[in-house]
């Protein structure tokens, strides 16, 4: 029995210049039947490695294989294997909701039958079916995007990477969706999922890996990598809009501001403190509202990739 | 194990051809909206051209016009394959559609196949048109033989081929637009296709013996007149070269990864 695992070896790919590197030495596997993620802030390296997988792009030196395939050398049998829903949208505007979904699972290899009745449970899936006939320019970004997601699920082959599934899904669909992802887990195939939402990913995925400037982070479930966040919590201030980001008290053991979203990491044993200090920033005039909470893969993922804020203004 | 799981590498000639023509069907409805606006204004390129130079001149002698006529349609399927087909790659590239239609798992050889096809589909009726035109306005003696068949499909094939490798091994659309708009430029002020190359000063002439352009008139020319071509073994030899060194650059270009 082949094992269909995909495993990335010591990928490395630099940029034009050749001394920026987009991946640097990055080797991760995703087993039939999960849902991997790959999560980074933008220019992480995330999608230069998923354009490598599908033949787009060639390593600079590391191994791509599907079980016994060789994809870098093969890039035709990684067509074959591996369906891609790009970042963009996809190029639709002259077909029909139904046709966009059922021509490409024939060209990647379905029958004309078997490719019609598995679209037709997506489409219902996915609760589309009221733009089933219509014309790729008049959908929405949103329900273009699904449309996009039944594209590339219909006929899955072996791995479906998906990158930034859910951008403008409404939340109702997204979750559908999100279903629908897990199925193509269950099913048997492997599902890789670029994003740099970190909410939606803790929820939908088995394993995952934090990257930033080509290089992983940190890799596990959801819960392994939240561990060394346990006996904290997330104490969410919304601050007043254009205010100073107030003094931190000592039990404050890390902060980040995003816009006029203040998120600490407390001690479960200073909660009380917390509040207090919440709520005097209320009485104060400097926040809006807080709310404390557990921590999240979000609070993991501030840690590892740094202060966005001060990442931004260090790039600008 | 889901449905839609491969069993096995799909390869061979059944495979090729579904392949083909599923990306064929592919092609078709992506330019449904676009199609009937891009055969239209082949239409009016080829018609207007061809009244054009009769209003600009008032009148022109019967050889003149010969060559006017004959050479528009070379002018349009040149187009076709040289700037169309370049800016739609362009506006794939500029839109970021291009990296989903080449991840789907066809044979590269097949989308380039389906896409010489939709050429053609765009470029004919503007072709036919041009030709009724010319014949109405200045009354030209046409003697169509069956040598127009091959003359256009080598003409159409290397221009869409030239094309082709154009727009793929450039990045930049906006590159991409700017080349086919000197390429235009070209084609239509400084090739011997609506006049004899004796017209041109000798160094463009002796320029134009190994470009496409002049052989591409020469053979469409063979198929819709007589007695006004020489030379065709010549023209279809350089032009076959043009077309095989295309395919070989277009393979090549299609094959690569950065």
């Amino acid at each position: 029995m082949t094992d269909w695992t995909f495993r990335a070896t010591d990928v490395t790919k630099s940029y034009d210049d050749g001394e920026t590197f987009a991946n640097d030495h990055l080797t991760l596997h995703v087993e039939p039947g999960e849902v991997y993620g790959l999560l980074g802030p933008n220019g992480a390296g995330k999608t230069t490695l998923v354009k490598q997988v599908i033949g787009l792009l060639k390593p600079d030196s590391g191994s791509l294989t599907l079980g016994p395939t060789d994809l870098v050398a093969d890039p035709d049998a990684a067509r074959q294997m591996c369906s891609y829903l790009p970042q963009a949208q996809m190029p639709i505007n002259s077909f029909k909701a139904h046709e966009a979904i059922k021509i490409t699972g024939m060209i990647r290899g379905g029958s004309a039958d078997a490719v019609a009745a598995r679209r037709n449970e997506l489409i219902e899936a996915l609760d589309i079916d009221e733009w089933r006939d219509t014309l790729g320019a008049k959908l929405s970004g949103g329900v273009k995007r699904l449309v996009g997601f039944a594209m590339v699920a219909v006929w899955p082959g072996r791995v479906v990477i998906l990158d930034e599934p859910t951008n403008d899904v409404d939340p109702l669909r997204r979750r559908l969706l999100w279903e629908q992802v897990r199925r193509l887990g269950d099913e048997g195939v492997a599902v890789f999922l670029v994003t740099h939402n970190v909410l939606e990913a803790e929820k939908s995925v088995d394993r995952l890996a934090i990257i930033d400037e080509g290089k992983i982070l940190a890799e596990g479930t959801p819960s392994s990598l939240k561990q060394s966040d346990r006996g904290r919590l997330r104490l969410q201030v919304m601050l007043v809009p254009r205010s100073e980001t107030p003094e931190l008290p000592p039990f404050v053991l890390g902060h980040t501001r995003v816009r006029n979203n203040l998120i600490a990491v407390v001690p479960e044993a200073a909660a009380a403190s917390g509040i207090g200090w919440a709520q005097q920033l209320m009485e104060h005039g400097v926040a809006e509202e807080y709310a404390l909470g557990a921590t999240t893969l979000e609070d993991a993922y501030v840690r590892l990739t740094g202060d966005i804020e001060a990442k931004a203004s260090a790039t600008s | 194990m889901t449905a839609g799981t491969i069993p096995a590498l799909r390869s061979g000639p059944r495979y090729w051809w579904r392949s083909f023509l599923m990306m064929t069907r592919w092609e078709i409805v992506g330019l449904r909206l676009l199609l009937p606006i891009t055969v239209f204004v082949q239409l009016l390129t080829g018609a207007g051209f061809v009244l054009g130079v009769g209003l600009f001149f008032g009148q022109i002698p019967p050889r003149a016009a010969l060559f006017v006529s004959t050479g528009v349609i070379v002018i349009t399927l040149a187009t076709v394959g040289l700037v169309l087909g370049p800016q739609l790659i362009a506006g794939q590239k500029a839109q970021q559609t291009y990296d989903f239609i080449w991840s789907l798992p066809v044979p590269r050889s097949t989308a380039a196949a389906a896409w010489i096809v939709t050429n053609t589909i765009i470029a004919v009726p503007g072709m036919v048109v041009a030709l009724v035109v010319a014949n109405i306005r200045y009354d030209i003696d046409l003697v169509i033989s069956i040598g127009i068949l091959p003359g256009a499909l080598l003409t159409l094939y290397t221009a869409t081929m030239l094309g082709y490798a154009i727009a793929h091994s450039i990045k930049q659309p906006m590159l991409i637009n700017l080349i086919t708009q000197v390429t235009i430029f070209a084609l239509t002020g400084f090739s011997p296709v609506n006049f004899p190359k004796e017209q041109l000063p000798g160094w463009l002439a002796a320029l134009n013996e190994v470009l496409p352009l002049l052989h591409m008139a020469n053979v469409m020319r063979a198929g819709l007149t007589e007695g006004i071509v020489t030379g065709l073994t010549r023209s279809y030899a350089v032009l076959g070269l043009w077309a095989v060194a295309a395919t070989m650059v277009t393979g090549w270009v299609l094959r690569r990864r950065q």
